[in-house]
């Protein structure tokens, strides 16, 4: 009888549950070829370009999480784009609903921090929903094979946000073992930061 | 190899020692006081494991639970809320008696970016209230992120009882909750968790003088009741229910306190320098029906917590402060109750499964008075100053702690039987069992809870008061329902014509003012928006004397949009900032 009760109520709760949280979006295995203003005026367009691969950071102004990474980002670029891998920080917020991710003020946020990477906008987030993001900060490693882009790498930068001398760098760690022509051994690690709403 | 198990078993329980010895400080929420509160909601991040990632959490000013309010019965209170998360949210005064515009319930969304600005004369007894979002289908993820916070309430009959109230010394706040971390320490959406935060501690300790402590205690957990109960089996003391003082202190070896519901209690540690005790909850004795009873081997509901007995904090009993409290009070406020001959109206409230229930979520949701909640539907018209009865039958075989808005109330029995001296004060919580003997296959007896409340004060025909069960899982599938307190003058039907209210200087720069032609109109509602539709101030019933504050606006145009309080209707009207 008790068995019974329990796996009614865990079936209620799985009802309740799946219909309580905003689900995360699934990320595919690959993804075609995209273009994206930045805040130098400037078409960025994945197209055009010789690399190897992106890092893929999703980003924003807001976000205190993230923003404790821009010296690292800053230090990814700085090593990887002279390996063929640069940096490409994303804000796919809605800047409609939400003032400060107006392009406006990414040019100024830029400026202030000294983003050495390119810092696009994601304005009609379609882009966001290519890659399946779902947090700030969110990286991807794409790495071009066959003419197409191949996530070889999705989840958080590290893991220790506000300590990087104690910090795993999961995004360094999988971008040497590509450059080694070794497969990547941890693909994936839990994404969190702050949620990017879609507009309705 | 009796000798291996003995010594295996000795390093096990040596391990399960050094684990558990790892206290905490308890943190104490950081305190704001007078009449007006600037309250900040973002999103942060907190380093509540000790090792590892940071959580991503919600703050209200800090990172995880806001300040703690302080606020006197008489004052009128002007709230500054901004909202700086990248969501709509809204910021609900559990317990406080107020306007339905201010209350800050599912129809009081604050867009980001937005400041809201409600404001009341706080008209409720000296106890523990607290504040917290109710943002409908978002109420438990943004809880679960740490946004809420205690408001004390003070008055002079609490003012003058020897009581302690060295806030964090001798007055201790205490918010109880538990969460589950992911692999990356990070909070998982879910009604019940494995690991107990006190005040968003792990592990919680505090030393505390040797003398009469007074904790101030909220369940804010998403779901869980705590049995609290201390580890030597102590007698201590209630003081008040939700709403205010008990006639006097009640003493008690446990109290059961469900979600959303405050207690205020008075422990005697007189003596006791250089001991330790721990309060515990002790869930152990729970039924099935009650939230943390149950046992669940797997599934969304297994958690490490369920059904078992687990510290809440852990007292290091030190040196006794100057001039201490030493003795419990024998009498505290006289509490009036509501006489039952005096109500109106009564009315029959059902709490059900959803089974045959055409358009809900499936044969298991718990629903009240056999629907789902609908922002567009108003359940009740409550005539203003009636007095009422509320009658609950619960059909369902689970106990839900029912929160009502707007007033307190005096619970009248429980299953037939009057409420014991701790809950025979001032509620805005009551637990309503689950149906007696209930369970797969079997109905059960229905639970039946009755209490009477007089709605007075406030009358709204626009915004309405919110009457849910609080664990904010099914509050948020909608185990929730609405009214409105109305009087009998006659809502107009006559539209406002745009030149019936001025708005004044036009450039604007400080200040900007708007002016009803009909002396006896004033504003209900106004809403500032600029240009690019983005709202910028929500104000509810502006004093509109003082003029809008746009000070620390930028320049450009605005859009007023001004909801007038006699024809309860809207005209726009720009203006601009230089």
């Amino acid at each position: 009888m008790m068995k019974r009760f329990f796996w009614a109520y865990s079936i209620l709760a799985l009802v309740l549950l799946s219909f309580s949280n905003d689900k995360l979006r699934e990320s595919p295995s690959c993804i075609q070829d995209f273009c994206l203003k930045g805040i130098d005026n400037k078409i960025f367009n994945t197209k055009s370009n010789n690399a190897k691969g992106y890092i893929v950071v999703f980003t924003c102004n807001h976000c205190p999480f993230a923003k404790l990474y821009t010296k690292r980002l800053n230090e990814l670029n700085r090593i990887y784009s002279k390996q063929g891998v640069p940096l490409l920080a994303i804000n796919s917020m809605d800047s409609v609903l939400y003032e400060e991710e107006t392009y406006t003020l990414m040019q100024e946020r830029a400026k202030k921090e000294g983003y050495q990477f390119l810092y696009l906008q994601d304005a009609s987030q379609s882009v966001v929903k290519l890659f399946g993001a779902n947090h700030t900060p969110q990286a991807f490693i794409i790495w071009k094979e066959n003419n197409k882009w191949l996530i070889k790498y999705n989840g958080a930068i590290d893991d220790n946000g506000q300590h990087p001398e104690k910090a795993v760098p999961y995004v360094a760690q999988s971008l040497r073992q590509l450059l080694a022509c070794k497969p990547v051994l941890q693909h994936k690690t839990e994404s969190f930061g702050c949620r990017i709403m879609l507009r309705k | 190899m009796k000798q291996k198990l003995l010594l295996l078993s000795a390093l096990l329980l040596l391990l399960l020692n050094s684990v558990t010895a790892q206290y905490n400080t308890l943190w104490i929420p950081d305190t704001l006081s007078g009449t007006s509160f600037n309250l900040n909601i973002k999103d942060t991040f907190r380093q509540i494991v000790a090792a590892g990632q940071q959580t991503i959490t919600g703050g209200i000013n800090g990172n995880f639970w806001g300040p703690t309010l302080f606020v006197n019965k008489g004052d009128t209170v002007h709230m500054n809320v901004k909202n700086y998360l990248n969501d709509s949210t809204t910021l609900h005064w559990h317990g406080m008696h107020l306007p339905a515009v201010m209350d800050g319930g599912p129809h009081q969304v604050i867009p980001p970016g937005s400041t809201w600005k409600p404001y009341w004369m706080v008209s409720n007894n000296a106890a523990t209230y607290w504040y917290h979002p109710h943002l409908h289908e978002t109420t438990e993820a943004q809880i679960t992120k740490g946004i809420g916070g205690l408001i004390i309430v003070r008055d002079a009959i609490e003012s003058a009882l020897a009581l302690p109230r060295k806030y964090g010394v001798d007055d201790i706040p205490l918010i109880l909750t538990d969460r589950d971390f992911s692999t990356s320490n990070q909070f998982q959406v879910v009604p019940y968790g494995d690991s107990m935060l006190t005040n968003g501690t792990l592990r919680a300790q505090y030393n505390v003088p040797a003398q009469v402590l007074r904790f101030r205690i909220l369940n804010g957990a998403i779901e869980r009741s705590y049995n609290i109960g201390f580890s030597d089996n102590r007698t201590f003391y209630v003081i008040t229910s939700d709403g205010g003082l008990l006639n006097a202190p009640v003493a008690v070896t446990k109290y059961l306190l469900h979600a959303g519901e405050r207690i205020e209690i008075l422990v005697n540690c007189n003596g006791q320098n250089g001991t330790t005790v721990f309060m515990k909850a002790f869930n152990s004795l729970l039924g099935n029906s009650i939230a943390g009873g149950e046992n669940f081997p797997n599934g969304p509901f297994a958690n490490a917590l369920g059904k078992i007995d687990f510290n809440i904090l852990k007292l290091n009993i030190v040196a006794p402060t100057t001039s201490p409290i030493t003795a419990i009070p024998t009498s505290l406020a006289s509490v009036t109750t509501i006489p039952t001959s005096s109500a109106q109206t009564t009315r029959y409230l059902t709490m059900s499964d959803s089974a045959g229930v055409p358009g809900v979520l499936g044969p298991n949701a718990f629903i009240l008075n056999h629907k789902l909640f609908s922002l567009n539907v108003i359940d009740y018209q409550v005539p203003l100053n009636n007095t009422e009865i509320w009658q609950i039958t619960n059909s369902t075989a689970f106990g839900h702690p029912f929160h009502i808005h707007d007033v307190e109330f005096n619970i009248i029995s429980v299953n037939g039987v009057a409420p014991d001296a701790s809950q025979a004060g001032w509620k805005d919580v009551v637990f309503v069992p689950g149906a007696i003997g209930g369970g797969p296959g079997t109905q059960g007896t229905p639970s039946v809870v009755k209490f009477i409340a007089k709605f007075d004060d406030y009358a709204d025909a626009l915004h309405p008061f919110m009457f849910h069960c609080h664990i904010s899982l099914h509050e948020d599938e909608g185990m929730m329902g609405q009214f409105v307190v109305t009087n009998p003058t006659v809502v107009s039907t006559l539209s406002l014509h745009e030149d019936e209210l001025e708005v004044y200087p036009n450039p604007a720069k400080d200040k900007v003012f708007i002016q009803f032609k009909d002396p006896a109109n004033t504003a209900y509602y106004v809403r500032l928006l600029n240009t690019l539709g983005r709202t910028v101030l929500l104000l509810p019933q502006p004093q509109l004397g003082e003029g809008i504050d746009i000070s620390n606006l930028s320049k450009g145009v605005y859009y007023l949009l001004v909801t007038d309080q006699l024809k309860k209707k809207t005209v726009t009207k720009s203006f601009v900032i230089e």
